[in-house]
């Protein structure tokens, strides 16, 4: 288009991330004004709820684990709203919990959204600082400690929430040997896989990043799942219609080079 | 109250659309602070967040060993640790510095932190690394059964990549493995018609027709590819699992797409307590 | 019969304990007393080695270390390997690391092989430039100035005063791309900011678990090929013809990977005994 300051070949990601953010507001208008969606049951976000329960009778404490990366990840910010949801039941159930951390910023906030949850609950004295708690920023090293709380409190549900990398299985293994209730999500593509094996409950991939809107059930946050569902429909759509025109231009000429188009540079 | 709550969507707001539209914006200024200075910003404010959390970390194990709780001998082993790799990191270089500066002296082979990497941190590292093989067994003997369909395919197809990955699945030849199959198909008729005859013919037909064509062509290890394990692992790996894995990349790309729009406009503020 | 059904039921309930021994012995032992397995490369590694054999010599290739202990057996042999490979060629090797231990790895690697077994010239033949925090603000930083993220190298000597940074300034100033890497920032921030924009080519050597991440862009043509884990260390070594510790370490993996085959296997013929016993009952 020729203008100065802007990428040229960048426009068609503009033009789609102006789409895609419209169908996310649309949705979210609609939602906030009264309109009603169907979110499919998430046995794992169910599970939350009585995991809380069970560790309640049973007196023993919920571990919490928001993965080893930094606020910077949207994995960690993620994890850390779904630790508020999970500390208004503690407090609703005078459950305790422990979280312990692996980054300093994600500790301040992860005891923001404990304090808020709790005052929510009408429960801040039962808050106190240090049940979220700094271990350590080394991976295994904090793997190492997680597990010693693990073998030391025997809490009776695990939950892992956030992103994680190779001691996963660790931390879900040792979960599995103490007897402990796990409930894991993450959208770490490779750790996925140890975390269905290992725990009772996933939530894989856009799961976790839908948790929140489930546990809150805020109208707006509900719009938004349904926008990004009707966002992957359309991906669906553009993948078909591309391969249809993709082999069309390259078995006959018919058409137009569509890989052109939607690289991005 | 605006400090906790305006204050911080606020800036939340600004950079996150600035960092989003700056990857159009085609402006040096712009691009230097998207590229550079704004993660940059962030290290730094991690960097220094760093010594909250060894104070927490610091305050939470010396209490532990005051008051005697149970489980206090490891925290003096932590608040020994701690102090000893400060000690190391900080104050104590062990050699010249004609043999290394402060800095350098991480990985100069002779210095104090250096030993402190090489016989303590590096084992310790590699121990609890090298648990994952165990937990893999452990985790693979409980969870991989057979109760469906597709529980059995992917039972199969991890055998398959397991054991075509290493070396000893290139030393096993296709005829083997189409042997297995004739025999496990077997076992299917077997409980499926519940003949023994059926089972027999099946089987003896199946073996026959393997062994004769072995002879035909010569048993060559790798032929035919179909049945050879690592031809099959590996169209495994290039096919349906980058397929998997692309569209899983694809729903976590739109889902961290749709988290992050919703912090940039400000109608998610759990991250601050509301 | 009924004997033997209830020793398979047996080991269906064995305590796991019995298992991390089993394995343990099945690990050692073939590190003892190793069989000598045939290594046979596979194509993606095969593409890493002919991308590397057809660089002009004295090509500026930048490898990227970015793996802790933890991973060593796995990306070490790596490391190794393709340092053999390039100073066997003459090109020019510069070293950067986005992990901070992976500053330690890449010393050791640069102790064995450029200083020990071809006794290469510091500031000539290659330059080690260290860790830099900031994760992919790094990556990017060396795409668009690489002087204004390392002014010094990691001896704390001015990066204006080695030889080899002469006509260095960006990315773009390489030929080529090697990262060894384990998770994050590593292979997929190099492909995301650097190789893929700019066109320079890149493969990378990832744990084995990270195949399955890398593999698409592999496939898209973003990378040349990857190095899968300590089979793909192995096939490296087999191509370069010089064996090293992930050879040795094939043997204990064929052998551990046959086992918990076993064990699966023993774990679903106890499934079924036991599903047909409860349907008779």
């Amino acid at each position: 288009m020729g203008h100065p300051y802007l990428y040229e070949d960048r426009i068609v990601m503009l033009i789609t991330m102006f789409l895609m953010g419209s169908t996310l507001m649309y949705n979210v208008r609609y939602a906030q004004m009264g309109g009603e969606f169907y979110l499919r049951p998430i046995p794992g976000l169910k599970a939350v709820e009585e995991a809380v329960g069970r560790s309640t009778e049973m007196g023993r404490p919920i571990l919490y684990v928001p993965g080893i990366q930094d606020m910077d990840q949207v994995e960690t910010v993620a994890g850390v709203i779904v630790l508020g949801h999970v500390a208004k039941m503690t407090a609703r159930y005078e459950t305790s919990l422990n979280v312990p951390v692996s980054r300093s910023i994600v500790m301040k906030a992860a005891r923001e959204a404990c304090r808020e949850s709790y005052m929510i609950e009408g429960r801040p004295d039962m808050f106190n600082e240090d049940m979220v708690h700094y271990l350590t920023d080394d991976q295994f090293a904090y793997a190492a400690g997680v597990n010693g709380i693990m073998v030391r409190e025997k809490p009776a549900a695990c939950m892992y929430m956030g992103k994680f990398y190779a001691e996963s299985l660790i931390l879900a293994e040792t979960g599995n040997s103490i007897g402990a209730i796990q409930i894991a999500g993450t959208a770490s593509q490779a750790q996925i896989p140890f975390f269905v094996t290992a725990c009772d409950y996933t939530l894989i991939g856009e799961e976790f990043f839908a948790a929140s809107a489930y546990l809150s059930k805020k109208p707006e946050l509900i719009g938004g799942v349904r926008g990004q569902d009707m966002i992957k429909a359309a991906v669906i759509a553009t993948i078909i219609f591309s391969i249809i025109i993709m082999t069309l231009y390259d078995n006959t000429g018919i058409g137009f080079d569509v890989s052109q188009l939607l690289t991005i540079r | 109250m605006i400090w906790k709550r305006q204050i911080p969507i606020l800036i939340v707001t600004i950079v996150g659309w600035t960092t989003l539209l700056g990857w159009f914006i085609d402006q040096p200024d712009i691009q230097e602070f998207v590229n550079d200075d704004a993660t940059q910003w962030f290290d730094i404010l991690a960097s220094f967040a760093i010594i909250l959390g060894a104070l927490n970390l610091i305050k939470l194990q010396v209490q532990k060993i005051l008051y005697q709780k149970p489980g206090w001998i490891y925290s003096v082993v932590a608040v020994m640790g701690f102090l000893f790799a400060i000690t190391a990191g900080f104050f104590v270089k062990g050699v010249d510095d004609s043999v290394a500066q402060w800095g350098a002296h991480v990985t100069t082979d002779g210095t104090l932190f250096k030993w402190m990497f090489d016989y303590m941190f590096s084992p310790m590292s590699a121990t609890m690394f090298s648990l994952l093989a165990f937990f893999v067994a452990s985790a693979s003997y409980r969870a991989f059964r057979i109760r469906n369909f597709e529980a059995t395919l992917l039972l199969v197809s991890g055998i398959i990549i397991m054991v075509g990955r290493v070396p000893i699945g290139s030393v096993i030849s296709s005829w083997f493995v189409m042997y297995l199959i004739v025999l496990s198909a077997g076992i299917y008729i077997n409980v499926w018609k519940k003949d023994m005859n059926t089972t027999f013919v099946f089987v003896a037909v199946g073996i026959s027709i393997v062994t004769i064509a072995g002879f035909m062509y010569g048993w060559p290890i790798d032929k035919p590819g179909i049945f050879y394990l690592p031809a099959i692992q590996e169209w495994i790996y290039y096919y349906p699992n980058v397929a998997g894995a692309r569209s899983i990349m694809i729903g976590i790309g739109l889902g961290i797409f749709a988290t992050s729009i919703r912090y940039i406009l400000g109608i998610e503020r759990s991250y601050i307590g509301e | 019969m009924s004997k033997i059904q209830d020793t398979f039921l047996k080991i269906g309930s064995i305590d796991r304990r019995w298992i991390f021994l089993i394995i343990a012995a099945v690990v050692i032992v073939p590190l003892i007393f190793p069989v000598g397995l045939p290594i046979r490369p596979t194509d993606t590694t095969k593409n890493v080695y002919d991308s590397i054999e057809k660089l002009p010599a004295g090509s500026n290739v930048l490898l990227s270390v970015e793996y802790s202990p933890s991973t060593r057996p796995e990306n070490h042999p790596m490391t190794i390997s393709i340092l053999r490979h390039l100073f066997k060629n003459n090109h020019k090797v510069f070293i950067t690391c986005l992990w901070p231990d992976g500053q330690f790895m890449a010393q050791d690697a640069i102790n064995q092989v450029a200083k020990q077994e071809f006794n290469k010239t510091y500031g000539v033949d290659y330059v080690f430039l260290g860790f830099r925090p900031g994760n992919e603000a790094v990556v990017k930083g060396i795409v668009s100035n690489l002087r204004k993220l390392y002014t010094v190298d990691v001896y704390q000597k001015k990066i204006d005063e080695i030889p080899l940074m002469n006509g260095i300034n960006n990315f773009k100033d390489f030929d080529f791309l090697f990262s060894s890497s384990a998770g994050f920032p590593g292979t997929i921030e190099w492909v995301q900011y650097a190789s893929d924009p700019t066109g320079i080519p890149m493969a990378s050597g990832v744990t084995s678990i990270q195949v399955n991440e890398v593999m698409p862009y592999v496939q898209a043509g973003q990378m040349v090929g990857v190095l899968a884990g300590m089979p793909g260390a192995a096939e490296y070594e087999a191509l370069i013809d010089q064996k090293g510790s992930a050879t040795s370490g094939m043997d204990a993996q064929s052998v551990a990977h046959l086992v918990i085959v076993l064990f699966i296997i023993l774990g679903n013929v106890s499934f079924f005994i036991e599903r047909n016993r409860s349907k008779k009952y």
